[in-house]
């Protein structure tokens, strides 16, 4: 579904993803680790081109994103994408932050895109808060909302950039149900987190970054339980 | 009590006055509200050149003054190009620049000032620049500089006073008639003082309702 070809990232003289290869398959869900600095964010935040590769390839769904001529705009409706600070619309009702991208690009009725909208807010169990600020929720809550706003777009992929970070531990479990309904329901996900037991239980495939390279990967009962690289242990040992 | 009589006897002076400085600083704050923020675009734009001449613009206009460009624009255009605009519309014209510079500005440092995530936040859910400025940016950006575009919109109608150099009749124009067929320097000038205050008072006012209005969703 994605594929990725020696993806290099430089900011200036940094050179903080140093080629990257990667597969990703429908329906897989891929949790990236890696201490802070390995160039996860930068990785993902690449993958719909929020930053633009320095050099490299990726091919979303079979078609080469980072050619020239290429209508980004059109990719990124089918991929989702969750920040780390939410980025809710802050002068939007939760309910137009969740219908403004189906109603203005995908070009959907108000209606349907406010019956589309219910549907979310009750997957994350937020219906009463449809005419809630976000200055009104509390971070889990906006996160949940964030979520249901990138899903309205019916994506085919869910980009996670460390979705727990910024909230108040009592509040990741919330969070992090959400996303495991998602990919029980089959979604391609690709996460970065510091969750290591989240990672373990939804994670099909787990990725260790370091340095702007993948450096180990396979699916967590091996990366988590017997881990090749020095480094992944050492890494392991400080977060377990 | 002088002050009474006198604004009550001239009251069609005053009058006109009024209505001359109502529709320049009208025509100035919407007309460089709409330029202002283009011009704030354009200075934000890739390209290096167009981000010139959107700086030329606004370094020009706020590095000389006013009156100048009105004499340019009312004297100097006419007798150059041939283009002849009547006073109303030279005064018109200069208010909605020199004012658009400033706005433009204003309206920089409040789109600079969104978050940056909210732009990513757009863009990642298939949106395009246009519809990120329209719908996330900008409605943000103004909301923050409500106030110093309330500022923005209280000078230009104090402003437009200097348009009364040309020969509109505004209230300072208005006020000097007085002046001249009454022998009285103080009261005239007394009126207009109260009547501009009235205007810009007014003005803050409705800002001031505005502005809450748009808090709504800062309300925990």
């Amino acid at each position: 579904m994605i594929t990725v070809k020696n993806l290099h990232k430089k900011f200036g003289q940094l050179h903080i993803l140093k080629g990257i290869d990667l597969e990703i398959s429908q329906g897989e869900v891929v949790v990236v680790i890696g201490p802070s600095g390995s160039g996860k964010s930068t990785f993902l935040r690449c993958l719909n081109l929020l930053e633009s590769p320095s050099d490299g390839e990726i091919l979303f769904e079979g078609e080469s994103i980072t050619s020239r001529g290429h209508n980004i705009n059109l990719t990124r409706q089918k991929m989702g994408m969750v920040f780390q600070q939410f980025n809710l619309f802050p002068h939007k009702t939760v309910l137009d932050n969740i219908t403004l991208a189906p109603i203005r690009v995908k070009k959907m009725e108000k209606n349907k895109a406010e019956a589309v909208a219910m549907d979310l807010l009750q997957t994350v169990g937020l219906q009463d808060k449809r005419d809630a600020y976000p200055s009104q929720l509390s971070g889990g809550q906006k996160q949940r909302i964030a979520i249901a706003r990138a899903l309205a777009m019916e994506p085919h992929v869910m980009l996670f950039d460390e979705p727990t970070s910024a909230l108040d531990p009592e509040m990741v479990g919330e969070v992090l149900d959400v996303m495991k309904k998602l990919a029980d329901k089959g979604m391609t996900m690709v996460i970065v987190t510091h969750e290591m037991g989240f990672a373990r239980e939804v994670g099909d495939r787990i990725i260790f970054m370091d340095q702007g390279q993948i450096l180990e990967q396979g699916p967590p009962e091996q990366l988590f339980g017997a881990p090749q690289q020095q480094r992944t242990k050492e890494f392991l040992s400080k977060v377990l | 009590m002088k002050f009474f009589t006198m604004f009550w006897e001239y009251r069609d002076y005053f009058f006109t006055g009024v209505q001359y400085t109502l529709l320049l600083a009208a025509i100035g704050v919407i007309c460089g509200f709409i330029l202002g923020l283009l011009i704030a675009l354009v200075r934000m734009s890739p390209w290096k050149m167009v981000r010139f001449l959107g700086n030329a613009w606004v370094e020009f206009l706020r590095g000389t003054p006013m009156m100048v460009q009105l004499l340019i624009i009312h004297y100097g255009f006419s007798q150059l190009f041939g283009v002849n605009f009547t006073p109303i519309q030279s005064g018109a014209i200069t208010l909605s620049i020199n004012s658009s510079a400033y706005l433009a500005e204003i309206f920089r440092a409040g789109i600079q000032g969104v978050d940056r995530g909210q732009g990513e936040a757009a863009r990642s859910l298939g949106m395009t620049q246009g519809m990120s400025l329209r719908f996330i940016i900008i409605p943000q950006a103004i909301k923050s500089v409500l106030p110093a575009i309330g500022n923005e919109f209280i000078t230009i109608i104090k402003e437009s006073s200097i348009v009364s150099i040309i020969g509109v009749t505004e209230l300072i124009f208005q006020s000097g008639s007085v002046v001249g067929i009454t022998y009285n320097g103080m009261t005239p000038y007394l009126i207009v003082a109260v009547i501009y205050f009235i205007l810009t008072f007014t003005l803050s006012r409705i800002l001031g309702v505005f502005e809450r209005k748009l808090k709504a969703s800062d309300n925990r």
